[in-house]
């Protein structure tokens, strides 16, 4: 990633995010409030339940008296109470999964529909992997966050508050004594997240290029074994495997002294308190042993949610961290060029006039300089040149892929700008020089998203770019499964599915990017053929690498250096004996 | 169970670690039965008025013992057990690594690399678990449930006991059964999302598409429809894994309840004190944590057993292939006769090569032309040895390939790839791969040589700008020209260039041409090459065929038969010079 990976993050910006975290909360209120309300109950009664059996010991067991309407009482209650939590907490933790799925889900949509509003500019800085990490496996930690580390937070407040309203009902003194706990926890809690950020960092660092040096070296592994460097590879494998071992040991090690064991001891050291104060008060008063048995069991279940808090602390801080890296995307401020449209705006005839035009991609060096043409209605303009010139230049700019300042550009008269975006693309057909295409079927390659339209519809236009021949003889032909960036498809045949992919939405503009891809000489004729097709009738502005194929152009120009070094017809561009005539020389095997 | 037995070369390996910690878990559990006990006679103490404050100072002195000697115990048994596992995790990945450098090309192309990667990763870690949660699982439900269910029979009530743990098998089978279910959803749930992945994947690739046709409303409705379905999946293993808390509880609570009802019955018949049941209502909490244990340690070695078998099938693969015995331990050098008659890819049901046969004297260059498919890369691939399974004999010096050690015969061979591949390092390390003690003027003089030198020169950085996908990204040709510097910087006998001028303009490609043919005129060098220019000025040309040779000679022999080689010719003659005119 070429992007610096944010791993840290100053404790402001921890709290910035997660309160932009809470927010995604509230479309949720309702649910959430019926959900706490269900967390409280289910706390409620695995608090009462000890203080029932309080009850039992001190006032039937201690005393003999089993009174029948008295214990049959106490029963009823206590299996109506584990009843209703056994339903209850069932239910409340499935709606905080519920609340935390949809929130997710909320977040990568807001993180896609950013991504496809964003300009070709940050996807030209940014790498694809990169964007992808960030719309699925960033989101997907911040899901771990919301499912475990919210939850388990509430849980612990909610039964930190229970435990002590029970334990100040039992015995108000004791309970305030207890108190002292709160500061020792909290004293706990911020010292482990203070060190364990840092470890669990590391180990996830390591772990990351531990991996990161199979994945290479399994990839390069033909470059390993060629030049013989088994040896070394093994040894820098070795010393990776071994930092990485060596932070999951002192991880080990660190967690045994503060975690798990040590809240274990705490909670050996509140039992003794506890048995102390209980045992010497009763050496003079007397003193309710279901109170002692109360006691020491409602104690252990203010241990069990601070544990539980530190088990998911890690996972806490670093769902911050992918939650801020998401956020940083959805704030993005590189996005696409926007229209000033106007509702009106129709594109009928398809002149295309730019006018001094000049455009840069980083704002230093212009790779457009002044650049004046017009492509007038179903005539076509060529531009010629070599990598470099300007040529893919002025398509992204008409393309509106890329704003640009300086100039204007103009169909039909009204400003380029001025035409809604659906406009633009529903009349404007661009073939790029590399055809993309997309997991399914030859069909769906061609439709698209596009459920208006008919099979024959898609039929149609690939008879009309003369693709029908070729995928007619796959195997199941238009419901012919397309892998992956169509890797079972030559590079001729994907070009010709993109062509009946822009001629099925027939658009009166034609925007041509040549393809220079290895193609065998009979696709080759098939594409020239069908590009002859493709331009009747329509504006055609076209980036041509063989002069033959353009000759019929109204219009050609030759660009060099981001300007326009000559323009005209073929003949006139002949006559004039310059850089189109020398380069029309050589490509026809004369020396000029 | 099955995978304990296997894992056993690492259990005696690492004895000492596990008996210690295997005792020490032995010892807590055992420690851990006093509080309750304490906790019960002081109950008993308060309720009959015989408790003396000395009596209360010895119970709690005992109590605050145990509590510090269980957290040292649980110190030690944690740092041993789980520190061997991740001693096991460490020596797998070394000798799964190992394996990796050792296999031939034919396995690679058998196996996607996420997929080997998967077991790198995944199953490394759960054969890790299994030797450190499944360990502690087993000995942790065993001796504390054991100690827990003996002293309550023991010491306080063995028919109270038995009834007590009358639910109990209930809760393993349900708490098993639930992992079970979890792990089918899970996989479903993980095969969702990495189809949203994918999707993702695909919509940024494709995004001037999505532009172009304006159609990004209907792909995020797409990208909605598929996040719906990552939620609906997720809620699936959300139902199962909401059981496990309420079910443990529940049961928990039927057994309190019978012990209760039970309990007061033998304390009216005064078989049980009062402080006999708070005792027991501790210990049969004790008792959730080796319980449920019991349920995971099913899970955690099913998971295992399964991703070790998996490691242990990839470790089995053998090389294919190997030196033969007495292998000539010697650099070859000399002439390169090859005479194959057929050769297939293993899996595949056509020849690749048929009747290839040329002979190639030192210091001269050959020039392998064809099509795509045609057998030039093959060819190669017999010389390298990445295949060794054929009808013919390769020999270099006198001597059939095979003769030689694997390791001299590609110590003489220099190969540049068509698929250049960059590894994330320096430059300077990229170049001097072979040699990374390389003096720094030796990796420039590679460098001037590939005709790149001045392209790193011009980085901020310069040989220390870092590549690959945490680095600058270079140009094709670039990295094809760094790839042929990297071959360059060993001085091999035999220099293999395949296809790798591809991306290198026109101009640059007769400069590194004209390079090597004034630093290697010893030596031997092979060029294949769709682009005619690379080796029109070689000694020796042929021209592949569907896996044959089917013209050769040098290039005005070849222009003099009129073929398919002077088709061609003719043909990029036409297209070089378009490029060439524009830059005019």
């Amino acid at each position: 990633m070429a992007e610096v990976k944010q791993t840290k993050l100053s404790a402001r910006g921890q709290w910035e995010v997660f309160v932009r975290l809470l927010k995604y909360l509230k479309p949720h209120t309702v649910s959430i409030s019926i959900a706490l309300l269900l967390l409280a109950l289910t706390i409620t009664g695995s608090i009462v339940s000890p203080l029932l059996i309080q009850s039992f010991i001190d006032n039937h067991l201690v005393t003999l008296d089993f009174g029948r309407a008295g214990i049959i009482r106490l029963l009823v209650a206590y299996v109506a109470i584990q009843v209703t939590v056994v339903v209850i907490s069932y239910f409340q933790s499935l709606r905080f999964q519920k609340i935390a799925l949809k929130i997710i889900q909320q977040i990568r949509i807001d993180a896609f529909t950013k991504v496809q509003g964003l300009g070709m500019r940050y996807f030209d800085k940014t790498p694809a992997g990169a964007i992808v990490s960030r719309v699925t496996n960033d989101t997907e930690a911040i899901k771990e966050m919301f499912v475990s580390v919210v939850v388990t937070f509430l849980q612990a407040i909610f039964g930190i508050i229970g435990v002590y309203i029970a334990l100040f009902s039992l015995d108000a003194r004791l309970a305030l004594y207890s108190m002292v706990l709160l500061p020792i926890f909290l004293i706990l809690i911020s010292v482990y997240r203070h060190y364990s950020a840092d470890f669990y960092q590391d180990i996830r660092e390591r772990l990351s290029q531990l991996n990161g040096k199979i994945s290479e070296s399994l990839s390069g592994m033909g470059m390993i074994q060629a030049f013989r460097q088994e040896k070394r590879l093994a040894d820098e494998f070795e010393s990776i495997n071994d930092g990485h071992y060596r932070a999951g040991v002192r991880n080990i090690k660190f967690d045994s002294i503060l975690l798990g064991p040590f809240i274990d001891l705490l909670y050996a050291a509140a039992v003794v308190c506890t048995l102390a104060y209980f045992g010497f008060t009763s050496l003079s008063t007397a003193v309710d042993v279901g109170v002692i048995y109360a006691f020491t069991t409602l104690l252990s279940r203010l241990f069990q949610p601070v544990q539980q808090v530190m088990n998911r602390m890690s996972i806490f801080q670093q769902a911050l961290v992918s939650a801020s890296r998401v956020f940083t995307l959805i704030d993005e401020p590189d996005m696409e060029p926007v229209q000033q449209a106007e509702r009106d705006a129709k594109i009928t005839e398809g002149t295309i006039i730019f006018d001094g035009v000049t455009f840069s991609y980083d704002g230093k060096t212009d790779v457009l300089k002044d650049i004046s043409f017009t492509a007038n209605a179903g005539e076509t303009v060529a531009l010629v040149g070599h990598t470099g010139s300007g040529k893919s230049s002025i398509i992204n700019l008409l393309m509106r892929f890329y704003e640009y300042e300086h100039g204007s550009i103009s169909i039909d008269g009204r400003s380029l700008k001025s035409y809604p975006m659906e406009e633009l693309r529903d009349k404007v057909g661009l073939v790029l020089q590399d055809p993309f295409m997309f997991y399914g079927d030859v069909e769906s390659n061609i439709r698209l998203h596009n459920e208006s339209m008919t099979s024959e519809e898609v039929r149609a236009a690939s008879e009309f770019v003369q693709a029908n021949k070729f995928i007619e003889q796959l195997e199941g032909d238009y419901a012919h499964k397309v892998m992956e960036r169509g890797a079972t498809l030559s590079s001729g045949q994907r070009q010709l599915i993109a062509f009946a992919r822009t001629m099925a939405v027939d658009p009166k503009i034609l925007v041509l990017d040549e393809a220079t891809a290895n193609i065998d000489t009979e696709t080759e004729i098939a594409i020239q053929a069908s590009l002859q097709k493709m331009r009747k009738g329509r504006t055609t502005i076209a980036i041509a690498h063989r002069l033959s194929t353009i000759q019929d152009a109204e219009l050609i120009l030759v660009l060099h250096k981001g300007e326009i070094a000559e323009r005209g017809t073929h003949q006139q561009l002949l006559s004039m004996k310059g850089l189109y005539y020398k380069m029309y020389q050589l490509q026809n095997g004369q020396t000029a | 169970m099955n995978v304990l037995i296997q894992l056993g070369w690492f259990f005696k390996q690492r004895k000492k670690q596990y008996t210690i910690g295997v005792a020490a878990l032995v010892l807590v559990s055992i420690l851990q039965l006093l509080p309750p006990k304490i906790l019960g006679y002081i109950v008993d103490g308060i309720t009959k008025g015989t408790l003396t404050g000395n009596q209360l100072t010895k119970w709690l002195v005992i109590l605050a013992v145990a509590g510090i000697a269980m957290y040292g115990f649980r110190n030690l048994w944690r740092v041993m057990i789980f520190g061997s596992s991740i001693v096991l995790a460490r020596t797998i990945r070394k000798q799964l690594f190992d394996h990796f450098l050792k296999m031939s090309p034919a396995f690679y192309q058998k196996r996607r690399v996420g997929n080997l990667m998967a077991h790198a990763t995944n199953d490394v870690s759960a054969v890790q678990q299994t030797a450190g949660m499944g360990v502690l699982t087993l000995f942790d439900s065993i001796s504390t449930g054991g100690f827990v269910i003996l002293t309550m029979a023991l010491t306080i009530n063995w028919k109270l006991t038995l009834i007590a743990l009358i639910p109990i098998p209930i809760m393993i089978v349900l708490t098993s059964f639930y992992g079970k279910l979890l792990r089918r959803h899970f996989r479903t749930a993980q095969e969702s999302f990495s189809s949203m992945n994918d999707k993702t994947q695909e919509s940024i690739s494709g995004v001037k598409v999505i532009k172009t046709f304006g159609q990004q409303k209907e792909d995020i409705e797409d990208f909605r429809q598929l996040s719906d379905e990552v939620v609906e999946k997720n809620m699936r293993v959300a139902r199962v894994d909401a059981l496990f808390d309420p079910t443990i509880g529940g049961i928990f609570a039927i057994s309190s309840i019978i012990s209760f009802i039970f309990g007061a019955r033998f304390i009216i018949a005064g078989d049980m004190s009062v402080g006999d049941m708070v005792a027991f209502s501790t210990y049969l909490g004790l008792l959730t944590w080796p319980m449920l244990a019991f349920g995971f340690l099913f899970n955690i070695v099913e998971r295992g057993n399964a991703s070790y078998t998996r490691i242990r099938e990839l470790l089995s693969v053998d090389p294919e292939v190997v030196d033969v015995e007495g292998a000539i331990d010697e650099r070859p050098k000399g002439d390169l006769a090859v005479d194959i008659d057929t050769f297939t890819f293993p899996g595949d049901p056509k020849p690749a090569l048929s009747d290839v046969h040329f002979t190639l004297s030192q210091g001269e260059t050959l020039g392998i032309v064809g099509k795509t498919g045609s057998g030039k890369t093959a060819i190669l691939k017999l010389l390298l040895r990445e295949f060794d399974d054929y009808d013919g004999v390769i020999s270099y010096g006198g001597h059939s390939i095979h003769q030689y050690k694997q390791q001299r015969l590609r110590e003489s061979i220099g190969y540049v790839p068509q698929d250049h591949f960059l590894f994330s390092t320096t430059l300077a390390e990229n170049i001097a791969f072979t040699n990374p003690m390389a003096p720094s003027e030796e990796i420039h003089h590679a460098a001037r040589l590939a005709h790149i030198h001045d392209d790193i020169a011009g980085f901020s950085e310069g040989y220390r700008t870092i590549v690959g996908e945490r680095g600058v990204s270079l140009s094709g040709g670039q990295k094809q020209r760094i790839s042929i510097a990297r071959a360059l910087l060993m001085q091999p006998e035999l220099l293999i260039l395949d296809d790798s001028l591809s991306a290198v303009d026109a101009k640059t490609e007769e400069a590194i041409l004209r390079s090597l043919k004034e630093t290697r005129s010893g030596e031997t060098t092979i060029i294949t090459s769709h682009r005619l220019s690379a080796i029109q000025h070689a000694h020796q040309i042929i021209v592949m065929d569907e896996g044959t040779i089917s013209e050769s000679g040098t290039h005005s022999e070849l222009m003099a038969q009129n073929g398919s080689y002077k088709e061609m010719y003719d043909l990029q003659q036409l297209e070089a010079s378009v490029e060439q005119g524009g830059e005019a």
